[in-house]
């Protein structure tokens, strides 16, 4: 068993070594597809921030919430691999160019082989985040002196030498494959070098991340500890967050939000966006900024807005120019994360509100309840407004008196009517269909009278940071749930209250569970026979 | 005579690359039927899918038969043009347990089996029908096959479970693909590339790191990776084909470019001049044999797309609009007119004696029929072209028995001259095509 340790100074106070790891049966290792935002990141890293990443790569695929477990399941199509290879190239084509990057090496000659290679290795080592060969680098050199020939010109042929590392699984996928140790399986060090950098930073690791793997820091309590302190300080770990937020509440899907403009006035193609950098920026300043309690997002009263959302928030804008920091007034229902047009126009139709879309968001994401999909061959209208049921609360609650209905939609409905007050672009409005709203409702029992309190009876849910803790795990690993690893889960949690619900400290606990740092052995067996 | 391979070799110092030679059957003979060895025309596939279901109180013809002895419903009579083309089956079911709303349709109309349930999403267990005739057929041209769409949602071609073959969305960026760089139309001579046996390198090297991956990893993983190395090879061939000469094809020439850029209109996707931008280049990717298999993703199961003029997304209405639904009625119509212009623009198209349509058998489905219950009988089906003769038109079967839908796959996968005696798993698999449909 695990040591009580109800404080964090006690936590912080005792070496790593000391903390009584949890037992788990992980699951066998899967490779894991780098997702569009991992490539594009992890590009930028090798060859600098004004290389232009071709967005035209294999899509990423949500599965169960996620990009990132999509990306541990999918397998790269035909339309993929030409599309890497593409990309490849045009980014190749442009290091090559003159006097964009500032190479290792000066070749002596088109031909250069010597040079070509030194070239090679140091991209290929940050790329494929491990020691190079000398097959592999001979392979690389090969190429590009090869084709320097044919071309006639030295960084011509490095193109090809360069689309080669581009192209190769060593860098499409994590191989993180892990290797015997201690009568069990870990991830090696170079493993946990690319675990750590894709959580915190959600990109391939830096030379002296890769120092630390190289040195067998990695694989010590004290070496992981050290890095996780470094990468989380750094700057670049808003980059994590963000991509984690992004995937956890389905941003990426603000960028093509649809609307009807007839209907909304405030509709453009700037809105989604706008909403999405709110969200972020909101949760960025209370996790490195403010280091707050995470539970706090739901509730807060502070965002930061533009002047696109000032207008549907209808608030004055903090600032002429992008974003500013302002508080809502207290007398605006307002709050928190559910409050943003992030959430509520994205569980929303083009034009209707739905109850359901709003709770369904709160139970599968925010409480990690699992709502089964709606049954087929049911006939699923709701009825249209009439005289006796004007609004959509009336609409749905007949809706709800139909018992294979009700199963579920009492479990998504009652909450999701309590956001009733904002129409499906998320603006503020006093009526539907000209009748009075009744937000009021109970969450499991819980009562609330109306958004604001449904805001604080989530913020009191004791689901609520457990389901937090088992996101970050599920999006940090792949894994689409946990098996073998609800001790280590188990404690994460625990963790996570310990810390009061600091997200910088849940992320370096993940960083220490043995859930980011062992694996089982790599499975083999035909499919048929598991 | 220096040829072009010969500079070829002479500069890659005879040993990086091997140049494939011109396939011959790419000509045809002097009247078009045939290829110039003499083998029938190559019949070619084509699937047109549209999500959300149809109205079948609305969709379904009164009478069964051929030619005049049935005419078009009130749904389908904006194909009045086409019909002569067309066979439409009706009461078909697709037998698959319903178990995820619009996903388990999706599964059973497309890849004659149940969806892989996991979680609160889905898979196909199984290809795909257009994957299923890729994979005996498609190796003969530059694409395997051809996905794209409007709002796909990254269509539902599938290889297998989590193996999908993602739709291009972009005409321009699919004019790109096909028709851009390295592309020869008939009479030009294909542009000497060095570059295209350099990059053939780069792949085989690309192609040995994926093997020697595959022999470290687990047997699901070493699926994913095959399937990448199918993809891989793929691109080898498609290089391959590039520095041959350009097919000697009457019908071939480069369409033009289209919009980089489609606005919306009002906060509404252009879905139909999107639509027939792509059908205008994948008539021409027939027509010059850069594929023999393509899918049309219009819009994808569950779209809620703002349809011109319409009070609410396509999936919310088909489960709050009231009576009728005559907006559900609309879209219907409006995705079948988007159909009726690939069957026309196939029908333009001269080959040989006929039309490009006549060696084609375009599907036309959707994933459920009416849209409120996600019904899976009464599935809606179209066929048009006659697949060089081996499929009937201007013919209507409606099943009194609500036989399963696999059987229209199955003939259509017989018609594309694949000798298969059954197809589909557990209640979808069937040993029979459709007879009504079949010459």
């Amino acid at each position: 068993m695990r040591m009580l340790l109800p404080l964090l100074s006690a936590l912080l106070l005792m070496p790593a070594c000391e903390r009584e790891v949890p037992e788990i049966d992980p699951p066998a290792p899967t490779l894991r597809r780098l997702t569009t935002a991992q490539y594009s990141n992890a590009v930028h890293d090798l060859f600098g921030e004004e290389v232009v990443v071709p967005r035209q790569l294999e899509p990423d695929v949500n599965l169960e919430g996620f990009f990132s477990i999509g990306a541990a399941v999918t397998s790269i199509s035909p339309r993929g691999v030409e599309q890497y290879e593409e990309a490849a190239f045009a980014i190749a084509e442009q290091i090559t160019a003159p006097g964009a990057f500032d190479f290792d090496c000066e070749p002596a000659g088109s031909a250069d082989r010597a040079c070509a290679q030194e070239i090679l290795e140091g991209f290929a080592r940050r790329a494929w985040s491990r020691p190079v060969t000398a097959d592999e680098g001979d392979v690389l050199a090969g190429l590009a002196t090869d084709a320097a020939e044919v071309l006639g010109d030295f960084h011509e042929g490095l193109q090809y030498g360069i689309a080669a590392i581009l192209q190769s699984p060593k860098f499409l996928y994590r191989d993180e494959l892990g290797e015997p140790a201690d009568g069990g399986h870990r991830f090696t060090a170079f493993e946990v070098a690319t675990r750590l950098s894709f959580l915190f930073w959600n990109t391939i690791p830096d030379d002296e991340l890769l120092a630390a793997a190289e040195s067998g820091a990695l694989l010590t309590d004290e070496g992981v500890a050290e890095q996780a302190d470094r990468l989380l300080a750094d700057p670049r770990s808003r980059a994590g967050l963000r991509a984690f937020l992004s995937e956890l509440f389905d941003l990426h899907r603000l960028d093509s939000l649809s609307k009807d403009p007839t209907v909304f006035v405030h509709m453009s193609d700037e809105v989604g966006p706008s909403a999405k950098e709110e969200t972020l920026l909101g949760f960025e300043h209370l996790v490195f900024v403010e280091d707050d309690d995470f539970r706090n997002i739901l509730t807060t009263q502070r965002t930061f807005l533009n002047r696109k959302l000032a207008a549907i928030y209808n608030v004055p804008a903090p600032t002429r120019d992008g974003f500013g920091e302002t508080v809502l007034p207290t007398t605006d229902m307002r709050r928190g994360l559910l409050g943003q047009v992030s959430v509520l126009a994205l569980q929303s139709h083009p034009i209707n509100n739905s109850p359901t879309l709003r709770g369904k968001f709160i139970r599968n994401v925010l409480l990690c309840h699992t709502i089964p999909p709606p049954p087929a061959d049911v006939d699923t209208s709701i009825p249209e407004p009439s005289g006796e049921a004007p609004t959509l609360r009336d609409r749905v609650q007949e809706h709800l008196q139909d018992p294979t209905c009700a199963g579920c939609h009492q479990i998504t409905d009652p909450i999701g009517l309590a956001m009733e007050h904002f129409d499906a672009l998320g603006r503020y409005r006093e009526q539907d269909n000209g009748h009075a709203i009744d937000p009021s409702g109970d969450l499991d029992g819980e009562e609330f009278a109306g958004f604001e309190e449904l805001a604080t009876v989530l913020h009191d849910h004791e689901d609520v940071p457990d389901c937090f803790s088992r996101q970050v795990f599920r999006y940090a690993t792949g894994h689409r749930r946990a098996v073998g690893e609800n001790d280590a889960l188990k404690v994460l949690a625990e963790d996570f209250e310990a810390g009061n619900y600091s997200v910088q400290q849940l992320m370096l606990d993940l960083s220490w569970n043995p859930v980011f740092r062992k694996t089982a052995a790599v499975d083999d067996s035909p499919a048929e026979e598991r | 005579m220096v040829t072009r391979r010969t500079i070829l070799r002479g500069l890659l110092g005879g040993s990086v690359v091997t140049v494939g030679l011109p396939a011959l059957e790419l000509f045809l003979n002097a009247n078009g039927t045939a290829w110039a060895d003499g083998t029938l025309l190559p019949a070619r596939f084509g699937l047109f899918f549209w999500g959300n279901g149809n109205t079948p109180d609305k969709w379904v013809p009164e009478l069964s038969g051929e030619g005049d002895a049935w005419q078009l419903s009130e749904q389908l009579s904006g194909l009045a043009s086409i019909k002569q083309h067309l066979a439409v089956a009706t009461g078909l079911e697709a037998k698959v347990p319903n178990a995820i709303p619009h996903g388990s349709g999706a599964a059973g109309i497309l890849s004659a089996a149940p969806a892989l349930v996991e979680g609160d999403g889905d898979t196909f267990a199984q290809p795909s029908i257009d994957q299923v005739i890729a994979a005996q057929l498609g190796g003969e041209t530059r694409f395997r096959s051809l996905e794209f769409g409007v709002k796909s949602g990254g269509g539902r071609s599938f290889n297998g479970p989590h193996s999908q073959n993602p739709s291009e969305d972009s005409p321009f960026a699919m004019f790109e693909r096909v028709f851009g760089a390295g592309f020869a139309a008939p009479g030009e001579e294909p542009i000497f590339d060095p570059t295209i046996g350099l990059r053939r390198s780069v792949l085989d090297a690309v192609m040995d790191d994926t093997n020697r991956l595959k022999s470290r990893v687990g047997t699901t993983d070493k699926t994913r990776l095959e399937q990448h190395l199918d993809g891989i090879r793929d691109l080898e061939r498609r290089l391959a084909r590039l520095e041959e000469d350009p097919p000697d094809l009457a019908a071939c020439v480069r369409p033009d470019s289209p919009p980089a850029k489609f606005e919306d209109i009002e906060g509404r996707p252009q879905m139909s001049a999107i639509s027939r931008a792509h059908c205008d280049i994948v008539a021409m990717a027939l027509a010059c044999d850069q594929t023999r298999i393509f899918s049309h993703w219009f819009h994808h199961p569950v779209g809620n797309v703002l349809f011109p003029g319409a009070p609410d997304g396509h999936h919310n209405l088909t489960h709050d609009e009231p009576g009728d639904q005559p907006w559900v009625d609309a879209i219907t119509r409006m995705c079948l007119d988007e159909y009726r212009y690939l069957v026309e623009t196939l029908a333009g198209v001269a080959e040989g004696d006929g039309t490009l349509l006549d060696s084609c058998a375009v599907l036309g489905t959707t994933e459920i029929s009416l849209g409120r219950t996600h019904s899976l009988d009464n599935m809606p089906i179209l066929v048009a072209g006659s697949a060089c003769g081996r499929l009937k038109t201007d013919v209507h079967y409606h099943s009194p028995t609500a036989e399963s839908s696999t059987k229209v796959l199955l003939s259509i996968i017989r018609a594309m001259g694949m000798n298969r005696a059954e197809h589909g798993t557990d209640d979808a698999r069937v040993t029979d095509g459709l007879s009504a449909i079949e010459v």
